[in-house]
């Protein structure tokens, strides 16, 4: 066994995968939890009733076929989904031990504790280093903000390749930089939890084994949540894997290994083999 | 391939009849277009500058003082020799098939009125080759600090005269005060605010500025000595300007070479209005001329000196200078026939007269200048805060949804109603509604605003909706307010877009003459616009005027030196604009 014997485990295992032996640390918190949580778009059902507890300072994958509410399930934790008209959101979500969607609190004020990395890099047309100080520069940053810069670009694994060049453009970089671009960006304000989106689909393998790397890396300061499509990806990176199925239910919920080698659901057997989804 | 397959005599034919037809077809369109185009500018421009009775010796001393030595400069920047051959050979060429070709027409079919054949080389071979070695040029280094250099010096006066323009009408005392206690104190709490980085320091400038402006305009009446003219533009625009400038310079150089960019212009500038006042000339537009042009290009023979690059380009103003006084000591000398332009220094600078050679254009040019002024930053505040508006803060559901896009119907609507009509809604509205006044230019202002108020949204509205959205949820995502998105992310993306939609719109505003016959704006003025309730006249409706008077030379002479007056004033707000976008752009 290796590390992850959060308090909410369902079941624990034996087996040890390669990504978690560097975090072998005592047990977790909760960074994130949702409870009996329902997602509407307009009168069809994204998510059904789904309750899971996300440990801190862990990788935890959200994976399953096209439609099945992973990315959903992800917006709805720094309420992204607020911004789709026809959403609307029951049940909880709580961070830091707070209902995200009680009336008292403010979705912004939300979002500048949680970062956010999409699917296809989307740095703003802004220099490099305005880039990164753009969390900074939105929350009145009092501190150096060019220190700030240099330590999130260097968390990003970015540091090297654009020290020489940080008044040119974001957009110069390549499709992999980008994404470690909107990391360091995504880092910069110093947020508890990083949400990641299919980070390395518009990748090609180079940049998103070191996408991959990276997330290893960012585990030991911040709790990352990624959506992934591929399914080595998630077993090579998390520690805890979420299975949606379609209809937006959350099949089976385990340590990674035990989802990969032995799960309980046949159907998710069945996806991970590739007969299904 | 085998023998036995069908398609061994090729795979058969698809006509491409229609498409050719279609390609020849808008190609011939749009030559046509353009032809007639340049021929009707060549004939006022012939007829502006009374090229008709140049003497082929006066043409080709300037041609051989001023054209050539400028093309020999291009070629030089452009280093390059296939370049160089193909321009001697169309120069060459071109002189002879232009000869033989224009005496031709003339012999078998008909004689060409108003041009000779020096002339139709001059319009059909010189310019283009002109042009295009022009261009070719300014992509060498040399060719590129010749034309940055020459840009400001060209530039800055030109902004300087626009700027003396706008005082005539604006309340240069109340600027006065207001620079002195809003715009200064705000201005440096914030540059405190940015070099001790406190924010707090940083929020307070904008209120502070806003007590400033409010304070100003109370005060304004009450305090009862003001310093000369002269003063309070040295004070609130020549130093700022050359401060800027020592500021930008001292950043890079040291201090001293700031001390020198910023010093010598405001100095220049602050002896040339003391002694155009003596003179009797405008001073404060003659300071304004010179400190704006001096700043902007002593930082950039400061960068050019820096870069180290292409230091000989720096010499490009000095050649034409000197071709254009050695070409006239020539033409002096040698007693050659010189022509007699309409367009020439009184015709900008007189008020309109009965006789033609005495009539001039400068109230209209005043008159247009400041509506223009104050159309571009109505229309652009307005149709920016609308687009916005609607782009970004609108739901597109529910009630309000609904509403949004009744809006947006009839913006689409407006943008096709017809200028006279917006005419009759300005003089109801602002001019009697509001009592601004009939014919005023504040009425002429606020109803071309109108006018084209559509089109600025519109093309606004496009640009923003153009910008990608993934730029907006990431934006969104690190906690940024729908403001800041739309601050920091959507308008620096949207602006070369927006600005090139309000460029547009602007041309359309500068020529427009029915809504302002509709608001009764004068048809002639005899004295420039000296505030923003008197009477005026724009071009536009000057030109038209002159063009009903009976005598000839009116019809011909005096309109067509108001037509290019007209399409220089505005190629140059609409390059002046362009570079603008063009920064934008580069910025982003």
């Amino acid at each position: 066994m290796s590390n992850s014997t959060t308090d909410d485990s369902l079941i624990t295992t034996e087996v040890q995968t390669d990504s978690n032996d560097g975090r072998a640390a005592p047990a977790a918190g909760t960074a994130v939890a949702a409870r009996d949580l329902d997602v509407f778009y307009g009168d069809e059902q994204a998510i059904d009733d789904v309750t899971m507890e996300i440990p801190e300072k862990r990788v935890t994958a959200l994976i399953g076929p096209s439609g099945c509410g992973k990315s959903t399930f992800l917006r709805c934790i720094n309420r992204m989904n607020d911004m789709i008209e026809i959403c609307r959101v029951e049940g909880d979500v709580e961070f830091g031990g707070k209902n995200v969607y009680d009336d008292d609190v403010d979705p912004v004020a939300l979002r500048r504790k949680i970062g956010m990395v999409f699917q296809k890099p989307n740095p703003f047309p802004k220099s490099i280093r305005d880039n990164v100080a753009y969390g900074l520069k939105i929350q009145d940053f009092d501190g150096d903000v060019d220190a700030r810069v240099e330590e999130s670009l260097k968390g990003a694994a970015l540091w090297d390749e654009v020290k020489d060049q940080l008044d040119s453009s974001g957009l110069e970089l390549s499709g992999g930089q980008q994404q470690r671009l909107c990391i360091a960006r995504a880092i910069a304000p110093d947020p508890e939890v990083i949400l990641m989106d299919e980070p390395t689909s518009a990748l090609d393998p180079v940049a998103a084994s070191k996408i991959e790397d990276l997330i290893d890396d960012l585990a030991e300061e911040y709790t990352v949540i990624i959506v992934t499509h591929n399914m080595q990806q998630a077993a090579r990176i998390s520690d805890r894997t979420a299975v949606f199925l379609t209809g937006g239910e959350l099949v089976e919920y385990d340590d990674t290994a035990k989802i990969f080698e032995d799960p309980e659901e046949q159907r998710v057997e069945d996806y991970i083999t590739g007969k299904f989804g | 391939m085998a023998t036995e397959n069908p398609n061994a005599d090729g795979f058969g034919e698809v006509s491409r009849v229609r498409g050719i037809l279609f390609e020849y077809l808008s190609f011939g369109a749009s030559v046509f277009g353009l032809v007639a185009l340049g021929v009707l500018l060549v004939y006022v421009a012939i007829d502006a500058f009374d090229l008709a009775n140049a003497s082929p010796e006066w043409l080709l001393t300037y041609f051989l003082t001023l054209v050539v030595p400028f093309l020999a400069f291009c070629l030089y920047s452009a280093n390059d020799r296939d370049v160089t051959r193909r321009a001697l050979v169309a120069l060459g060429g071109g002189l002879v098939a232009v000869a033989v070709l224009f005496s031709a027409i003339e012999a078998l079919l008909v004689p060409i009125p108003r041009l000779n054949w020096q002339l139709a080389y001059l319009f059909v071979v010189a310019a283009p080759v002109t042009a295009y070695l022009a261009y070719v040029g300014s992509r060498g280094r040399l060719g590129a600090v010749g034309f940055g250099l020459l840009g400001r010096l060209v530039g800055g006066v030109a902004v300087g005269l626009a700027v003396g323009t706008l005082f005539l009408v604006l309340d240069a005392l109340l600027w006065f005060l207001a620079y002195t206690i809003g715009v200064l104190p705000a201005v440096g709490l914030y540059a405190l605010g940015r070099v001790r980085s406190s924010p707090r320091a940083r929020t307070a400038a904008a209120p502070v500025g806003l007590v400033g402006l409010t304070a100003a305009v109370f005060l304004r009446d009450v305090v009862a000595t003001y310093p000369s003219d002269l003063i309070i533009y040295l004070w609130t625009i020549a130093i700022p300007v050359a401060a800027a400038g020592a500021f930008l310079v001292a950043g890079r150089r040291g201090r001293t070479a700031g001390a020198v960019v910023g010093g010598v212009p405001l100095a220049a500038a602050t002896a040339g209005g003391f002694l155009a006042a003596g003179a009797g000339l405008p001073a404060p537009t003659v300071l304004l001329a010179i400190v704006l042009t001096g700043v902007p290009t002593a930082v950039y023979v400061s960068r050019v000196v820096d870069g180290g690059e292409g230091l000989a380009g720096l010499g490009l103003p000095l050649l034409l200078a000197a071709g254009a006084i050695a070409g006239a000591l020539i033409v002096e000398a040698l007693g050659v026939p010189a022509p007699n332009p309409w367009l020439d220094a009184s015709f900008l600078t007189q008020a309109p007269s009965r006789t033609p050679e005495q009539a001039g254009l400068y109230p209209a040019i005043v008159g247009s200048v400041i509506i223009i002024a104050m159309v571009a930053v109505l229309s652009f505040a307005l149709g920016v805060g609308t687009s916005v508006f609607l782009e970004e803060y609108t739901p597109e559901s529910g009630a309000l949804g609904t509403l949004t896009r009744i809006l947006q119907v009839n913006i689409a609507n407006l943008a096709a109603v017809p200028s006279v009509v917006y005419g009759l809604l300005g003089l109801g509205l602002f001019a009697n509604l509001l009592g601004l006044g009939i014919g005023t230019a504040v009425t002429a202002a606020l109803t071309l605003s109108l006018l084209i108020l559509p089109i600025t949204i519109i093309s606004a509205q496009e640009a923003i909706r153009s910008v990608p959205d993934d730029l907006r949820r990431g934006s969104d995502a690190m906690g940024a307010t729908r403001w800041q998105t739309t601050k920091n992310v959507v308008l620096p993306e949207a602006m070369p877009g927006i600005l090139t939609g309000t460029i547009l719109a602007l041309g359309r505003a500068i020529g427009e003459t029915a809504p302002l016959i509709m608001i009764g704006a004068a048809t002639t003025v005899f004295r420039a616009p000296d505030s923003l309730f008197s009477r005026f006249s724009a071009m536009p409706m000057q030109i038209y005027t002159w063009a009903g008077f009976p005598q000839a030379d009116f019809r011909y002479g005096v309109v067509a030196a108001g037509v290019i007056t007209l399409l220089i004033i505005l190629v140059g707000m609409n390059g002046t604009a362009i570079l603008l976008r063009n920064r934008a752009e580069r910025g982003s």
